[in-house]
C-alpha cells in the first residue's frame, strides 16, 4: 500500500483527501496542517507521495516541495491547487512537484493522479 | 464532491473548521483595522479566504465559494501590489459583512437549511472596491497583477515572447529521433495549459523540445480551450525509442488521448488528428499561422543575472523557513468530537466511583488485607492521574472567547459613537471546554451591557473630566478551585435609585428596603424582566437577557456579582468551579444521611465542649474561636433531621469559608474524604435550598451536596 502524506492547511481539505484515498486503496500515515510540518513530518514518515496545498500558513506548498526536494531528490509531490494558481502550480513543477489535483476535485481524478506516479 | 462521499462527517467538518476559520479572520481584521504588522493580516486575511473558498467550492455551497472568492482577490491585489491610498476601515467594513454573512449561512447549514443567502451584491461591493483601487493606482502596476493572476510570472513586456526553457543537460548529446505527440487531456480536469506545460517539463529531462502548439500555454488563458478542444501537440528530438517514448507520456496525469509518431518535420508536420485522421483543412490552417520556436541556450545576460537574483532571493526565504523549523516544535493535534470528551470524562467518573465501590466495600470492613490495601492505593492513583489527564484534555483557554470581544467592542462603539477601548488580562487561563461555550453569550451581554449603558459618549466624559475613551477591562483568573472573569467598565455606573424604584415597580422586592445592601439592590438587573432603560437600542435594553446571563452562569455552577461606584464603573465578578464534574469532597453524617461537602471549601474541622458555644439574645448560636466569633449552623436543624447528636460534645464542628465569609456547621461526625462525580438533581426535584446537587457514594448510598455559598449567606 502506498503511503500518502497530505498537506493542507483546511482540516476539511485533509480530511476529504484522507476519505478519498483510504477508500482507495492508499494509506494516508501523516497530515500536516503547513509546509514547515509537512517537511518535518516527510522527513520523520517517509511518505511515497506527499499531496501538498499550495497556501498554506508558515510556510507555503512551494517552498516546502523545495525543502523536500533538496532532502530527497525524488520524492513525489502532488500539488492541490485552486483555479486561479497557475502560476504557483507552474513554479511548483519547475521544483520538483510531479503533478496537481484542480479544487474542487473529483475523486477519481484524485486517484488516477496519484496511481500515475 | 463526488456522490458516495459520505457528507455529514465532512458537512460537521467543514461547519466547525468554517468557524474557526471566521474566529481568525475577526482576530486579522482587528489587528488589521489597528494597523498592527499590516502585511502579515493581509496575507493571513488572504489565506482564510482562499481556504474557505475552497471548501465552500467543494461542499457546493456557491454563495459562500463566490464571496470568498471575491475576498480573495481583493486581498491578493493588496498582498501583491500595495495599493497607496487604501482606507482601511472600509476593507475592513466590507470584509466584516463577508463575514457575517458566511457565518449567517454557515449557522444555516448547521441547522440543517439551505444555505440560500444572496452573496452576490457583498461580492459586488468588494469587486467594486477593488476596481475602485485598481482605478487609482496607476496602471504599470495593475499589468503585474493582471499578469499574476493570469498566470505568468514573466512580465507582459517581454515582446519576443520567446520562451527561455532552461538547457537540459541532454542537449549536448545527439537526439536522434524525432517524435510529434498529440495529448489528449479528460474532460473538466481543468488547468490543461499547466498540464501541457508539466509534460514539456518532463520531456525536457529526456528530450530536446522543438515546439509546441499552442505555444503560448502560460501567458495566454484561451489555450486551455485550445487545448481543450484540439488537444496539445509538441514535436521533440530524443534517443528514446518510439515504445519508451509512449510509455513515458502514457503516465501522463489524466490523459484522455494519446497519439505518437516519428517525423522528420518540424511543425510543418503539426497535424490535428480527431480519431486518426488528418484533417486536411485544419493543417494547412496549421501551416499557415505563425510558429514561435523555443530557443534553447540563448539566454541573455541579464535574463541570467535576474534569474541569480531570483534564485537568491529564493534561497534567503528557504534559509529562513529552515529557521522556524528548527524554533517550531514538532506537535501534532488533533480535533475531537466534544461528545466523545464528554463521554470520556463520564466513564472517568464511573471509574472513580466503581473504584470507591470497590476498595471501601463494606464487605473488607474489619479485614486486614495488606495486599489489597497496596493494591486499592496503585488503583486510585492511577485513576486520579486519569481522571487529571481527561480534565486537561478538556481544558481550553479563554483566549478564543475573549478575543472574540474585540469584534463585539469595535461593532457597539462604532453603532453607538462611542470610544471605548477593551483590555485584556490573562486569557490565558483555562477552564473546562463545556463552561468556555456557556459563558460566551453571558460575556457578550455584559460587554453590550457596560458599552451601551455604562460606558459614556466622549463629549460626556470629556465634561466629566474622564479620558474620552473608555475603557473595559476583561479580566480571568484562577483563584483556588474557581476561576473569575471579572467585566469592568470605568463608565457612569448603576443607578442605584432608578433599579431601586423599577424593582419596586415591578414588584422585586421581598424585604424592607433599608436591609437592602447595595449588592442586593444592583442585583435587581439580573432578574427576569428587569430593564431601567427606556430606550432600547439594537444591542441591549430589551429586558431580556441579563436575567440570561444569570441563568447561563448558574447553568455551569457559577455565580455573578455586581458592584458599582456611581461615576466611576461597575465591576461584574462570574465566578465558576473550574470542572464541574468531579470534586474532592468531605463525607459527613447528619442523622442516618450523608451529606457531601466540597473540600476546598472546608477551613477546618474540630471537637467543641458545650461552653465555647454561645447566644446571643435572639437565639442564634455562635462560636468563638481564636478571639474570633462565628455563626453555627446546625445541619439537622437546617434539614430538619432526627438525629441523637445534638449535643455539641459529641459532634463536629466543620468551619467553612465562601467569598471571604466563614461559618461553622455542626454535623454528627465525619466519614471520611473522596473524590465524588457531581451529578445534578433530577429535573422533578425543584431547585432545593442549599444544596448543589448529590453524588453516588462508594457504598452505592447516595449523597447530596452541600452549597457552601446557599448556607453561609
Amino acid at each position: 500500500m502506498k503511503k500518502v502524506l497530505v498537506a493542507d492547511d483546511a482540516t476539511f481539505m485533509r480530511t476529504s483527501l484522507r476519505m478519498m484515498l483510504e477508500r482507495n486503496g492508499f494509506e494516508v500515515v501523516g497530515e500536516a496542517e503547513n509546509g514547515l510540518v509537512a517537511v518535518n513530518k516527510y522527513k520523520e514518515m517517509n511518505p511515497d507521495i506527499v499531496t501538498m496545498d499550495i497556501t498554506m500558513p508558515i510556510c507555503d506548498g512551494i517552498k516546502a516541495v523545495q525543502m523536500i526536494k533538496e532532502y530527497d531528490p525524488n520524492a513525489k509531490i502532488i500539488m492541490i491547487s485552486s483555479m486561479g494558481q497557475e502560476c504557483f502550480v507552474k513554479e511548483a513543477i519547475i521544483s520538483g512537484a510531479k503533478g496537481f489535483i484542480v479544487k474542487p476535485f473529483k475523486e477519481d481524478y484524485v486517484i488516477e493522479t496519484l496511481a500515475k506516479l | 464532491m463526488t456522490d458516495n462521499m459520505d457528507r455529514e462527517p465532512m458537512l460537521e467538518m467543514f461547519i466547525f473548521e468554517t468557524y474557526q476559520l471566521i474566529d481568525q479572520l475577526e482576530q486579522a481584521l482587528l489587528s488589521f483595522e489597528k494597523g498592527a504588522g499590516f502585511e502579515a493580516s493581509i496575507n493571513e486575511i488572504f489565506r482564510i479566504m482562499h481556504t474557505i473558498k475552497g471548501s465552500a467550492a467543494m461542499m457546493l455551497f456557491d454563495n459562500i465559494s463566490t464571496l470568498a472568492h471575491s475576498m480573495e482577490d481583493l486581498f491578493f491585489y493588496l498582498r501583491e501590489e500595495r495599493p497607496e491610498n487604501v482606507e482601511p476601515s472600509k476593507i475592513i467594513d466590507i470584509v466584516f459583512e463577508g463575514v457575517d454573512f458566511i457565518k449567517a449561512e454557515t449557522a444555516k447549514i448547521e441547522s440543517g437549511l439551505e444555505p440560500d443567502g444572496n452573496s452576490e451584491q457583498l461580492k459586488e461591493k468588494a469587486l467594486e472596491y477593488l476596481q475602485h483601487l485598481k482605478n487609482s493606482n496607476p496602471s504599470s502596476d495593475n499589468a503585474k497583477y493582471e499578469a499574476k493572476k493570469e498566470g505568468t510570472k514573466e512580465s507582459h513586456e517581454n515582446v519576443e515572447q520567446k520562451y527561455y526553457i532552461s538547457s537540459s543537460k541532454n542537449t549536448q548529446k545527439l537526439m536522434t529521433n524525432k517524435y510529434e505527440a498529440i495529448i489528449f487531456f479528460e474532460d473538466g480536469c481543468e488547468m490543461e495549459n499547466i498540464r501541457a506545460f508539466s509534460v514539456v517539463h518532463d520531456l525536457e529531462s529526456v528530450a530536446e523540445i522543438i515546439s509546441y502548439v499552442p505555444e503560448d500555454v502560460m501567458e495566454n488563458s484561451d489555450s486551455v480551450q485550445t487545448i481543450r478542444d484540439k488537444g496539445f501537440k509538441v514535436v521533440f528530438k530524443t534517443d528514446l525509442g518510439l515504445d519508451e517514448v509512449k510509455d513515458r507520456l502514457y503516465h501522463t496525469v489524466l490523459l484522455k488521448d494519446l497519439q505518437v509518431f516519428l517525423t522528420d518535420d518540424d511543425l510543418e508536420g503539426f497535424e490535428f488528428i480527431e480519431n486518426k485522421e488528418i484533417d486536411v483543412e485544419q493543417k494547412e490552417a496549421q501551416s499557415n499561422t505563425e510558429k514561435k520556436n523555443i530557443v534553447l541556450d540563448d539566454i541573455n545576460e541579464e535574463q541570467i543575472k535576474d534569474f541569480d537574483k531570483k534564485s537568491e532571493s529564493g534561497k534567503a526565504s528557504l534559509e529562513n523557513v529552515k529557521e522556524q523549523l528548527k524554533t517550531v516544535g514538532k506537535q501534532s493535534v488533533i480535533s475531537v468530537n466534544i461528545a466523545k470528551l464528554d463521554l470520556l470524562m463520564d466513564l472517568v467518573g464511573e471509574l472513580v466511583i466503581s473504584g470507591a465501590m470497590v476498595t471501601q466495600n463494606p464487605d473488607l470492613k474489619g479485614l486486614t488485607l495488606n495486599n489489597f490495601s497496596k493494591a486499592a492505593r496503585q488503583l486510585n492513583k492511577i485513576t486520579g492521574e486519569l481522571q487529571d489527564i481527561v480534565m486537561s484534555i478538556r481544558m481550553v483557554p479563554l483566549s478564543m472567547t475573549f478575543q472574540k470581544m474585540n469584534r463585539i467592542v469595535r461593532d457597539m462603539s462604532k453603532k453607538l459613537d462611542k470610544s471605548v477601548e477593551l483590555e485584556i488580562i490573562g486569557e490565558e487561563t483555562e477552564v473546562d471546554k463545556n463552561i468556555i461555550e456557556r459563558i460566551t453569550d453571558p460575556l457578550i451581554h455584559l460587554i453590550r451591557n457596560s458599552i451601551d449603558h455604562g460606558i459614556e459618549r466622549s463629549d460626556e466624559r470629556l465634561e466629566k473630566g474622564k479620558n474620552p475613551t473608555g475603557k473595559l477591562v476583561l479580566e480571568a483568573r484562577n483563584a483556588g478551585g474557581e476561576v473569575w472573569i471579572i467585566v469592568k467598565d470605568d463608565g457612569k455606573g448603576l443607578n442605584r435609585e432608578k433599579i431601586l424604584e423599577r424593582a419596586r415597580v415591578n414588584g422585586l422586592i421581598h424585604k424592607p428596603e433599608a436591609e437592602l445592601t447595595d449588592r442586593e439592590i444592583y442585583s435587581f438587573i439580573f432578574l427576569p424582566g428587569f430593564s431601567t432603560k427606556e430606550n432600547v437600542t439594537e444591542f441591549s435594553g430589551r429586558g431580556v437577557g441579563m436575567d440570561i446571563v444569570t441563568k447561563n452562569i448558574e447553568m455551569v455552577g457559577g455565580s455573578v456579582q455586581i458592584d458599582s461606584i456611581p461615576g466611576e464603573g461597575t465591576t461584574f465578578l462570574i465566578k465558576f468551579p473550574l470542572t464541574l464534574a468531579i470534586i474532592d469532597g468531605m463525607i459527613i453524617a447528619v442523622g442516618c444521611n450523608k451529606y457531601t461537602i466540597p473540600t476546598i471549601a472546608i477551613l477546618e474541622s474540630f471537637r467543641v465542649k458545650n461552653e465555647a458555644v454561645i447566644e446571643d439574645e435572639n437565639g442564634n448560636e455562635m462560636i468563638m474561636v481564636r478571639g474570633e466569633c462565628y455563626p453555627v449552623v446546625r445541619l439537622h436543624r437546617r434539614f430538619g433531621i432526627d438525629t441523637e447528636v445534638t449535643d455539641f460534645n459529641e459532634g463536629i464542628m466543620i468551619m467553612l469559608e465562601s467569598e471571604g465569609k466563614r461559618r461553622c456547621i455542626f454535623a454528627d461526625e465525619l466519614l471520611g474524604e473522596q473524590q465524588v462525580v457531581v451529578k445534578a438533581l433530577p429535573k422533578y426535584i425543584k431547585k432545593v435550598n442549599a444544596i448543589a446537587g448529590c453524588t453516588l457514594l462508594g457504598d452505592g448510598d447516595i449523597s447530596l451536596i452541600l452549597d457552601i455559598d446557599d448556607i453561609i449567606q
